[in-house]
């Protein structure tokens, strides 16, 4: 169901995602994740085209959070924004956070060998379906996110839409 | 030093496969979140002076990201990148696999005299070429084994992907693009003999398909007569 990834930068690291559909208290995981009851990033998964884009931002997350150069508050924040094609903070959590009415969540959880408790503290708070998470590509909102991180047609044919979202996320600190 | 900055990339590249060593960077194999992945790192030249061999190799490493977007966004194939640590000066890009570089193709396909597909080939890479002008970038390094063949799926031909944009930058200026050809003319008659008349054929298509191309061969053949630097003298 859940898909953990060693992070090959940092041994001690691993991310854990997690994605539930039918989701119906939103807005309670939103509040509890703001007031860092939740360990764990709350992504909005319209917005996501594949497994590794969340990865790519936990790996930056992490990295960035070992030299000190984080722009935002916390781990899992950090998440969030390192999705966004933008510098905006806010426009970032807008865009990638959960909002109080969405029905689907994909939850990142970023800890160290023994996870187990962690995942199950998760699966507890979220009243909805864990779905595979590999779902994840029949709830992306492709229109959606083309416009966003504004990826033309012309790139599209050297590349997957992952590529130019991946790119992006990379690269967005020196543009 | 690196280390104490807390970066862990270190770590990873002395375990990683060392592919290649040059006079700018080090090249490794390694994984990255699963997938294949090739890491440059920019490494410290004893030789300057630290504040100017960071500010340099900084700016070279913002550059090589920049310019491979750039050239992406405009529909020619670069490797993605996947991360870039710019306290090591470290870029984490995606394998090109299954890809053999453009010279050693040239090289095979001319002892088994198959001039067609090099005439496609050479026309291929001017055309791509023009495509990279017209959006600015100039490659800074164009050799025949900066160039990737992707081998495609069956029913496609091969996909040209451009790599190595260390010295790359952006520029509309038809000199600077000039330079950009006569170097890889340079390059790519001295590494592949008797081409004179392929390499012709790829400037003829780069003529094509750029808009902005009867500025830039002039420019070419003006090159030509000087050599790449520009003389000072008057």
């Amino acid at each position: 169901m859940h898909l953990t990834q060693e992070l090959e930068l940092f041994p001690e690291h691993r991310v854990t995602l997690l994605l539930f559909k039918e989701v119906k208290n939103a807005a309670e995981l939103r509040k509890s994740a703001m007031e860092g009851k939740i360990n764990g990033a709350l992504i909005n998964p319209t917005m996501l085209v594949d497994p590794f884009q969340v990865l790519v931002a936990a790996n930056k997350a992490v990295h960035l959070q070992k030299i000190e150069k984080m722009k935002t508050r916390n781990l899992y924040s950090e998440i969030i924004f390192n999705l966004s094609p933008t510098n905006n903070i806010s426009e970032a959590f807008k865009r990638f956070g959960i909002s109080d009415g969405d029905d689907s969540v994909m939850v990142v959880v970023v800890h160290n060998k023994d996870e187990s408790q962690l995942l199950t503290d998760i699966v507890a708070k979220v009243d909805g379906q864990q779905v595979s998470v590999e779902d994840i590509s029949s709830m992306s909102d492709s229109a959606k996110i083309k416009k966003l991180y504004k990826v033309t047609p012309q790139e599209e044919k050297c590349g997957t839409l992952l590529d130019a979202v991946v790119c992006r996320m990379a690269t967005k600190d020196v543009l | 030093m690196a280390q104490e900055k807390g970066t862990a990339v270190p770590v990873l590249l002395s375990k990683a496969e060392l592919l290649k060593q040059g006079a700018e960077a080090r090249v490794y194999r390694a994984e990255f979140l699963g997938k294949p992945a090739i890491v440059k790192e920019r490494f410290p030249k004893r030789y300057r002076h630290p504040v100017l061999d960071e500010k340099l190799t900084h700016r070279r490493t913002v550059q090589e990201v920049r310019s491979i977007l750039r050239c992406r966004k405009a529909g020619i194939s670069a490797p993605v990148v996947y991360f870039v640590d710019y306290t090591s000066h470290c870029i984490f890009l995606e394998e090109i696999v299954g890809s053999s570089t453009v010279r050693d193709h040239i090289a095979s396909t001319q002892q088994s005299c198959k001039d067609q597909e090099l005439e496609r080939l050479a026309q291929q890479m001017g055309q791509i070429l023009a495509r990279m002008h017209d959006e600015d970038v100039i490659h800074g390094d164009l050799t025949t084994s900066n160039m990737l063949l992707r081998r495609g799926t069956e029913d496609e031909e091969s996909d040209l992907v451009l790599i190595d944009f260390g010295l790359s930058y952006i520029s509309a200026l038809p000199e600077d693009k000039g330079v950009d050809l006569y170097v890889l003319e340079k390059a790519f008659l001295s590494t592949h003999p008797n081409t004179e008349a392929l390499f012709q054929k790829l400037l003829k298509s780069y003529t094509a398909s750029s808009k902005k191309s009867s500025a830039v061969i002039k420019k070419l053949d003006e090159v030509r007569l000087r050599g790449r630097k520009r003389s000072m003298v008057g």
